[in-house]
């Protein structure tokens, strides 16, 4: 079954079938808009320094000879997290629909999980806050994990203190929707679906000759795939 | 209601009246420092706690975002004195162990200052450790959750065990001084056994664990390796040695008493065998990834070595730590105590820089190509919070020792002669 409560067995018919989330993400249709961060800002209503998503403008070689390259970049969601394995309370897991998850109510926010994730996909929460730009930034928190967290600053129910991380968008997948990001890209660049599913759009596309994963070397085993 | 009685006394000393009835003046132990210099030790204390203080209320009120910490950069100075103590901790244990194990009673007279001092250190680093974790209110949940894959898992239990052995050992130290141990054989039985359960323990469990924690992260050059918690076991014997050294002088100075030339001697024989060792470990650390062309690996040695730390390496980490106590301790200057220990504290000075620079540069660079380089300098609070915790520690020490006699020489031992000009440390020439 799936990792957290409410989360759908599988897009097929075989109700035995467990799901593996995946993104493939076309660079090629990628404009570098950053839709995709502001999108999962709003969604997830991650404070200032928290950013679930973001886009990497890589430069290479040098000028004249050069050229620029987007890399949207969610958390990978790795098979083989190394994230996982450093967290001294078990804190973050990875469930079995492949998704790493984060119990912010366990999480002592000792950021070893920080350092040790290789594609910088984790952000700390230091409390920071929109409310001098946007009125009401603090009314209400993003439902992470499927739980109502109520207003930003609570002692106890607060992500404030730990660490936070991409979810796949956790709360939109039992209703049937994509991530966020995979919704709003303007490109249609990100694709989303089961990796577990060989007929899936995800699967067929990852199986590309132009498919490829970030940082293959490390051993993480990325469920994030790109097209070059 | 009954009338108070006195009861008759045997002691025949004038009573302990005041403040004085918690030092142990009067108690027939020779006093941790003279009049004059408590005063001035204890208004330095005093300074550095309420300065500091403000930046515990920094800490307490705003949490981690009064550091100059960000997502990118996620552990700063806090993380580094706390490795720094650990070592201290597990230098000064291990060479305690050269007196209780290994039998070098040499160096008896610094056994139970060694021990206090492995204690208090490790208070320090888990005060330091505790209030860099985001939910402080969370850290005893470590203890009940336990994730094997997890090297932070392990050293918080391997450090409760430590604390608990380090604890056990100096009560019996400082019974067996005080002949309050029924057969001092047997105590001393007990020091060598849990001074040999110690040795693996300090060095495999505390401090070569703590190097273990950064050594796993393969997300991160320079840290990911087999020669990493090596490096940490050895630099925690250098700063070790070195601390000891410098508490057991100024202590004895403390006193307006003559430290012994030959232990300061011998004690820094053992330093420079050990920063030695720690020099060939540097210098292959550095010198494999550079001769393999490891671009990860290279670019933090290049923020290392001419970034905007490059100072803390060249002139904290390698000139003041290493390379001008190597050559102090080698050359003819070894025979002045003044300057073994000169050397000695900027060992520990240098050791500062070492703990800085396995901390910040292998975060401060991009972890991916095209992400910013990070730029770190701790906080005015993060500063005082760490002049708070470390006055603290000192105050415990000082107090500790005002308490029990953990400096008074062995009875047995030549007592040292009173020194007539006290302040003129770096001219007393040692006679051999």
């Amino acid at each position: 079954m799936a990792g957290y409560p409410g989360v759908p067995a599988s897009p097929t018919t075989d109700s035995t079938h467990v799901p593996r989330w995946g993104m493939v993400i076309d660079l090629q249709k990628c404009v570098g808009c950053d839709s995709c961060t502001v999108a999962c800002k709003v969604e997830n209503r991650t404070p200032p320094g928290v950013n679930y998503n973001v886009v990497v403008e890589q430069e290479i070689g040098t000028y004249p000879n050069v050229r620029r390259v987007n890399i949207p970049r969610p958390c990978m969601q790795c098979d083989t997290p190394p994230c996982v394995t450093v967290c001294p309370v078990n804190a973050t897991y990875k469930g079995d629909d492949g998704v790493v998850v984060i119990d912010s109510d366990r999480c002592i926010g000792c950021r070893y999980c920080i350092t040790a994730c290789p594609y910088g996909a984790r952000s700390f929460d230091f409390g920071e806050s929109y409310a001098d730009e946007m009125q009401g930034a603090d009314e209400l928190q993003a439902p992470e994990w499927g739980i109502e967290r109520g207003t930003r600053g609570g002692v106890w129910s607060s992500p404030v203190g730990t660490v936070r991380k991409c979810t796949f968008c956790a709360h939109r997948i039992p209703r049937g929707e994509e991530p966020a990001c995979c919704e709003t890209c303007i490109g249609d660049a990100r694709y989303f679906g089961d990796l577990n599913d060989p007929d899936s759009l995800v699967s067929k596309l990852a199986a590309d000759p132009r498919a490829f994963r970030l940082k293959e070397e490390v051993g993480t085993n990325p469920s994030v795939y790109y097209l070059r | 209601m009954s009338t108070a009685c006195t009861e008759p006394t045997t002691d025949s000393r004038p009573p302990v009246t005041g403040w004085r009835r918690f030092t142990n003046e009067g108690r027939g132990h020779e006093p941790f420092l003279t009049p004059r210099n408590r005063k001035l030790w204890y208004g330095f204390l005093a300074i550095c706690l309420i300065a500091g203080s403000w930046g515990a209320w920094l800490r307490l009120t705003q949490g981690l975002a009064m550091t100059d910490l960000t997502s990118q950069m996620p552990w700063g100075a806090w993380v580094a004195f706390y490795i720094f103590f650990v070592g201290l901790s597990a230098g000064a244990f291990l060479l305690s162990s050269l007196v209780y194990v290994f039998g070098m009673y040499q160096f008896e007279r610094i056994g139970r200052a060694a021990l206090l001092s492995a204690v208090v250190s490790m208070f320090v680093a888990l005060a330091f450790i505790g209030l860099d974790l985001g939910r402080v209110e969370r850290g005893p949940i470590t203890l009940a959750y336990f994730h094997w894959t997890s090297p932070l898992s392990w050293e918080v239990r391997f450090y409760v065990i430590y604390i608990a052995l380090l604890i056990a050992e100096l009560i019996i130290a400082v019974r067996l001084h005080k002949g309050l141990v029924r057969s001092a054989h047997k105590a001393h039985r007990w020091l060598r056994i849990l001074g040999t359960i110690g040795v693996p323990l300090a060095i495999i469990g505390v401090h070569g664990g703590t190097g273990t924690i950064f050594a796993v992260v393969k997300a991160r050059a320079m840290w990911f390796g087999g020669l990493f918690p090596i490096i940490f076991v050895v630099s925690a014997m250098v700063s070790g040695t070195a601390l000891l050294l410098a508490v057991y002088y100024w202590q004895r100075r403390g006193t307006g008493r003559t430290p012994d030339p030959a232990l300061i001697q011998g004690l820094g024989k053992v330093l420079v065998a050990a920063v030695i060792i720690d020099l060939l470990l540097t210098f292959y650390e550095f010198i494999v990834p550079l001769l393999a062309f490891q671009s990860h690996d290279a670019d933090i040695i290049s923020i290392q070595a001419t970034g905007p730390y490059a100072w803390t390496f060249w002139g904290l980490q390698l000139a003041v730590g290493m390379v001008i106590p190597t050559i102090i301790l080698l050359s003819p200057l070894k025979r002045k105590v003044g300057w073994v220990v000169a050397a000695a504290m900027m060992v520990v000075v240098g050791i500062v820089g070492v703990r800085f620079n396995i901390v910040v540069p292998p975060l401060v660079a991009p972890i991916i190509d095209g992400y910013p380089t990070n730029y770190y300098f701790p906080t005015l609070g993060e500063w005082l919070l760490c002049l708070f915790l470390i006055a603290g520690g000192a105050l415990l020490y000082s107090l500790i020792s005002e308490w029990q006699p953990i400096h008074e020489p062995e009875p047995d031992t030549a007592a040292d002669t009173p020194v007539a000009d006290a302040d003129s440390p770096t001219t007393t020439e040692v006679t051999t």
